[in-house]
């Protein structure tokens, strides 16, 4: 099976788990506005950042997330972060923070602080999602997608088919890696090279791959579909939910102090209040 | 006795094929019956599954099924009360976990939320599949996936249970654990019908009547006894008869008469020993 171990659900039992999915959607919509509030100043924004930070490494060690795996998926971060810095050292500067020059080539501590701080954000970002799915089955998130699509199945949306959907999708995911693997080996055998050779030789190994694996996918699909039909589903007659969702106190409490951080946040961003100046700290 | 299921006259050609699937076929199925359909690959076993599930509509000839007439206005009531086993475990397997796929059938049956779980355990132990109602398809083995399609079919209590080459895909020991299911659950519920289409000879002989299709056409039914005797019949269209059956035909041959009652090796094993 191919590794996919990026936020993918890990069973255990943490609070976090036992959450209603759909306070932890609306946790992290919240916390991600609240993240890309505009502030007046870098020290504010960094403030609110770092909390956040803490705050996410914390839910992260209940969750029993592996930090590895965390460093693992942010790796890939890397390249956008040399990157951004790059456009940022060529981008014209917004205050007077002389850092050092290369040749005749002036850089200053803005490039670095506004590249910080949107690499914080992403981060912060991926971080936040990967609560999220690692604690939340995807059936779950599903079901709590099809929740928040309510208001639109008034209106003759139907969200419970793009639910299934989803749900079956999901399901088929690792069938098809498996058939995937299972085409790979059978072609590679064939004498067809999937690593080496030209663009040509590449695009027809792919090739090789991609119209087997639509067949098998189609087969699946049709014969999927006779199961289900046998089995009594017609996607517009009303069903009855084996799965519930529950919002208990504590998913009120957790929405409670989610939108008590994005109050202060928001006060912050609208008000321009800079708690460093009470301090006496001058920032920027 | 009242039949299950009743083609009459019933043939089927696929859109743009010039030779039928399904070539004027006629049988019955009384009710308690447990019927094996053989018949090599092409001759339209899982043609005729589809359309006595009415997954497809014949043009020709009519299927009666419970008493009633076929049709699209009767189609979901009818087929309420029958459930389909297919030969790839994978492919109609729909819940993300075990609990979910056999709580599919129940949600779309209406079943209240709350009486869902008494029937998953019941049914999944039934299958003894207990142990890994939360296990993911992708972490269980194909004979697994089949029992649990089994027990999401079984947990609807149909009346008539199809099986198209359900075991195919199993090993000699999984093969053996479903049909004993099988024929534990009939015994439990006298009124259950079983239409078992299978390649393995040894299963048809334990039927209570065979089918042999051959080229969309009906060659052979009877008991297992008197249909395996045809050996010339069977030969011409490349099937054996099982080992016991031809075992006793030819003791019967040889002028040793063997009671009708004996169905296994072992009560054969008794008899010869007395
Ligand atoms: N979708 C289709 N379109 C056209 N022809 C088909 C289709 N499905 C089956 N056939 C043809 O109909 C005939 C009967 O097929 P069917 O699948 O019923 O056989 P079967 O007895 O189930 O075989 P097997 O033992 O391989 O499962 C075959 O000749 C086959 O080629
Ligand atoms: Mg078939």
């Amino acid at each position: 099976m191919a590794s996919i171990t990026l936020g993918r659900y890990v069973p255990y039992k943490s609070f976090l788990h036992k959450m209603d999915p759909r306070a932890k959607i609306f946790a992290l919509i919240i916390l991600m506005v609240a993240i890309f509030l505009p502030y007046e100043t870098y020290a504010v924004s960094f403030l609110v950042g770092g909390i956040i930070f803490v705050l996410t490494i914390v839910l992260l060690w209940i969750a029993h997330m592996s930090f590895l795996n965390l460093l693992k998926s942010l790796s890939a971060l890397w390249i956008m972060m040399v990157f951004l810095l790059l456009i940022y050292m060529i981008a014209p500067r917004t205050t007077d923070f002389y850092a050092f020059s290369i040749g005749s080539w002036k850089i200053y501590w803005d490039s670095f602080i506004e590249a910080g701080r949107i690499i914080l954000r992403l981060v912060l970002m991926v971080m936040i999602s990967m609560i999220l799915t690692s604690t939340t089955k995807p059936l779950d998130l599903t079901d709590a997608f099809e929740w928040y699509l309510f208001p639109l199945k008034l209106i003759g949306f139907p969200s419970h088919i793009i639910a299934m959907i989803i749900t079956l999708a999901l399901r088929f995911i690792p069938t098809i890696l498996d058939d995937v693997q299972r085409i790979m080996k059978a072609q590679t055998s064939r004498g067809v090279d999937f690593e080496k050779g030209s663009l040509i030789a590449k695009i027809k190994a792919i090739i090789s791959l991609i119209i087997p694996l639509f067949v098998s996918a189609f087969v699946r699909s049709d014969e999927l579909a006779n199961a289900m039909e046998c089995r009594g589903y017609d996607p517009n007659a009303k069903r009855t939910k084996y799965r519930k969702l529950h919002f208990r106190w504590w998913d009120l409490f957790e929405t409670f102090i989610v939108l008590l951080v994005f109050g202060g946040c928001l006060y912050l961003s609208i008000s321009g209040f800079n708690p460093f100046n009470l301090l006496g700290i001058a920032t920027i | 006795m009242k039949n299950v299921l009743e083609v009459k006259n019933l043939s089927y050609t696929y859109q743009g094929e010039s030779v039928e699937a399904i070539h004027d076929l006629s049988f019955s199925i009384p009710e308690g019956s447990y019927v094996a359909i053989v018949g090599h690959n092409g001759s339209g076993k899982s043609t005729l599954a589809k359309i006595i599930s009415g997954l497809m509509l014949a043009k020709n000839g009519t299927i009666t099924v419970f008493g009633e007439e076929l049709n699209k206005e009767n189609l979901s009531s009818i087929r309420r009360r029958m459930g389909l086993v297919f030969q790839n475990p994978d492919n109609q397997f729909v819940g993300a976990s075990v609990r979910d796929d056999i709580a599919f059938g129940l949600e779309n049956r209406e079943v209240p939320s709350g009486e869902m779980d008494s029937l998953i355990n019941e049914f999944a132990s039934k299958v003894s599949m207990e142990r890994y109602l939360d296990s993911a398809p992708e972490n269980l083995s194909g004979g697994q996936k089949q029992r649990v399609a089994i027990a999401g079919v079984l947990a609807m209590k149909p009346d008539l249970i199809i099986y198209d080459e359900a075991t195919s895909m199993l090993d000699p020991i999984g093969k053996k654990e479903i049909l004993d299911i099988t024929f534990g659950l009939k015994k439990d519920n006298p009124t259950l019908s079983v239409i078992s289409i299978t390649h393995d000879i040894e299963e048809a002989s334990r039927a209570d009547y065979v089918l042999v299709l051959n080229k969309g056409k009906l060659i052979l039914e009877g008991k297992p006894s008197e249909v395996f005797k045809e050996k010339d019949k069977l030969q011409s269209i490349h099937l054996d008869a099982p080992f016991l059956l031809s075992l006793i035909s030819s003791l019967k041959e040889e002028g040793v008469d063997v009671p009708e009652d004996v169905d296994t090796l072992e009560k054969l094993e008794d008899f010869l020993c007395q």
